[in-house]
């Protein structure tokens, strides 16, 4: 009686073995092809707009990475946006930095302040979680807009940059030309997924799952609840440092625009519209919104449609955010969900 | 000097507590974040400059609340009650969208550009406030502000319907077994929210400016407010309206430089003193 038994699960094992392994292969392959995508895209306009959409997907990765791992929402994902873009212009433009010690200066110094946010604000139930870092996000754009800190940030100006020397070999020309740029981008898209790859799937991605679905019951077991969620926010808060970086190295620009909340809009719509399926669904996500968002950029209504893709991608997902959650753990079997 | 920032801090407080406490109430019987506050107290400024500007101010703090309340209506039947099965998230991001539509809305009727609406004759005078001279319109908002909470207090402490609210923000399918209809009642809490937000809005404007932004900036505002008063707290949302408005004049006296920062920065000390905000966290 149990012959028949062993030979299904072994078909079962053999062939989750295979889907184990497929979507990885997949994506090194992706990956690869990624970086001939300016040979055929030929329109420096559309690849920019494409340039566009990675950096807006890897603030999506980010934000979606904590959505669906941990359900938290950075509704203040504007901070590491703006944040970088500001340190890497003061330190180029104040301290004559440069460009490689003025983006490592800017990524340190947004991670030491996402941690030490983190440290305050990971406790936090999921709405207060998302209302604070909006406070922390408008609380910089009102940092930016200060009077008295108009020499350091340029005020409604903002701050044009002048890089000193080359950004890992790319002079500043270089990185605002799209097909330059593409490649930077492409490294730090696979790269993101990469680690939001693997922190998914290991223990970490589970434990913080098992936390996300009943940390009452984490706790009970003996599991510590507080050091995983905040590994995971200083996670996401790197990725989506990473983003803001890009967009400084592309457009080498600090405006407080940066720092505008409709941008969580943007983002979280992006995040969605991947949904908690794939790593590489937020990355398609930023490049559909941004060629949608173009449509709209003529006619000068980018919140009207943000706010109408909202809308729409919310009720178009019947179940919301934490259906996609299940409707995936049931795909799977019932196993352990990797979302 | 003194009784001048303290009653500047108290007008602040009053337009807040009207927000905040409407945001709090929805947050602790629906368990909602409604984002797209700042949206109706927006729409009720504009309702209120229109009618305000054709007919008379008195006519206007009347309209804009009853539009509200009706728009409330809609807000319940299209928005929340379709969405009553989802995560709170969920429902915070669609009143987020429709925030930002219904300010490219008004953006397109009104325009971009910032109006004003003129205090009514007989309150744009100025009275006199121990040796002072205070604007008449600011005593206005501090005592609308103080009657506010009272009614709201009294109406939720000795009413049957305010218990029924307490009852049902405490234990929802408790009130529902003793025979308390809570679909009626989060009708009626989110009329009662939205037009308060609207009061709020025809209030705002003689004394703030009616610009597209308005809802965006007290939205962040009222937020924090919530927070620090605990989420879903009423009494919380009272004190914290009248922190953040004694805050925020304090520091406009005290450090002019930074002041825009003294809210965030009270935020932080509150949560880390306090992780849970000062309030319990349900209807009281």
């Amino acid at each position: 009686m149990s012959a028949p038994v062993d030979v299904s699960a072994a078909l079962v094992a053999k062939s989750m073995a295979v889907s184990r392994w497929s979507a990885p292969a997949a994506l090194v392959i992706l990956a690869a092809l990624g970086f001939a995508v300016p040979l055929w895209l030929r329109s420096s306009f559309y690849l920019g707009l494409a340039n566009q959409g990675l950096i807006l997907g890897v603030l999506a990765l980010a934000a979606g990475f904590l959505m669906h791992q941990c359900r938290m929402v950075i509704f203040g994902v504007a901070a590491f946006y703006g944040a970088p873009a500001y340190l890497f212009a003061i330190a180029s433009l104040n301290w004559s930095w440069s460009p490689n010690a003025a983006a490592l200066f800017a990524i340190l110094g947004t991670m030491l302040a996402s941690l030490a946010m983190g440290f305050a604000i990971v406790r936090a139930k999921p709405l207060a979680f998302a209302m604070l870092t909006l406070a922390i996000g408008q609380m910089l754009r009102q940092l930016v807009l200060i009077t008295g800190l108009r020499p350091i940030t340029g005020g409604e100006d903002g701050l044009n940059i002048v890089f000193n020397g080359a950004f890992l070999g790319l002079s500043q020309s270089a990185l605002a030309t799209p097909a330059r740029f593409w490649p930077v981008a492409w490294t730090v898209v696979c790269a993101v997924v990469l680690m939001v790859f693997v922190a998914t799937r290991s223990r970490f991605g589970r434990i913080l799952r098992a936390t996300r679905d009943n940390e009452e019951r984490m706790r009970f077991s003996g599991y510590d609840t507080f050091a995983p969620r905040l590994a995971a926010f200083a996670l996401a808060s790197f990725i989506a440092t990473l983003g803001g970086l890009l967009q400084v190295l592309n457009s080498s620009f600090a405006s407080p625009e940066l720092l505008d909340f409709s941008l969580a809009g943007n983002v979280l719509v992006s995040a969605l519209i991947g949904g908690g399926a794939s790593v590489v669904g937020p990355i398609v996500g930023g490049v559909a919104f941004t060629l949608g968002l173009d449509q709209f950029a003529a006619s000068g209504h980018l919140e009207l449609f943000t706010g109408v893709a909202i809308v729409i991608v919310i009720a178009a997902l019947p179940d919301g955010v934490e259906g996609i959650v299940a409707r995936l753990a049931r795909r799977r079997g019932g196993g352990d969900a990797q979302n | 000097m003194i009784a001048v920032q303290i009653a500047n801090a108290l007008a602040l407080a009053s337009l807040l507590t009207l927000l905040a406490s409407g945001l709090a109430l929805i947050y602790g019987l629906r368990d909602i974040m409604n984002f797209g506050h700042g949206a109706f107290y927006m729409i009720g400024a504009y309702i209120g400059h229109s009618v305000a500007a054709r007919t008379n101010f008195w006519l206007a703090v009347i309209a804009a609340p009853a539009a509200l309340a009706l728009l409330g209506v809609v807000f319940e039947y299209l928005v929340l009650r379709p969405l009553r099965h989802r995560g709170a998230i969920d429902v915070a991001l669609v009143t987020f969208g429709l925030s930002l539509i219904v300010q490219q809305v008004i953006v397109y009727l009104y325009g971009g550009a910032s109006l004003s609406v003129s205090a009514p004759a007989s309150l744009s005078g100025s009275a006199s406030l121990w040796g002072a001279t205070y604007p008449t319109y600011r005593l206005f908002l501090i005592f609308v502000g103080i009657g506010g909470c009272l009614l709201l207090t009294a109406w939720l402490r000795w009413t049957r319907v305010g218990m029924y609210v307490r009852a049902a923000s405490q234990r929802p399918e408790v009130a529902r077994m003793m025979g308390v209809n809570t679909n009626r009642l989060g009708l009626l809490v989110v009329c009662l929210s939205t037009a308060s937000a609207g009061l709020a809005g025809v209030l705002a404007g003689p004394y703030l400016s009616v610009d597209p932004s308005m809802g965006g900036t007290i939205l962040i505002s009222c937020l924090i407010i919530v927070v620090i008063g605990g989420v879903g707290s009423i009494g919380g949302a009272v004190a914290a309206s009248v922190l953040f408005g004694f805050i925020q004049v304090i520091g406009a006296v005290l450090l002019p430089g930074i002041a825009v920062l003294t809210p965030y920065m009270l935020l932080i000390v509150v949560l880390i003193w306090r992780p849970g905000g000062l309030g319990g966290g349900r209807l009281e």
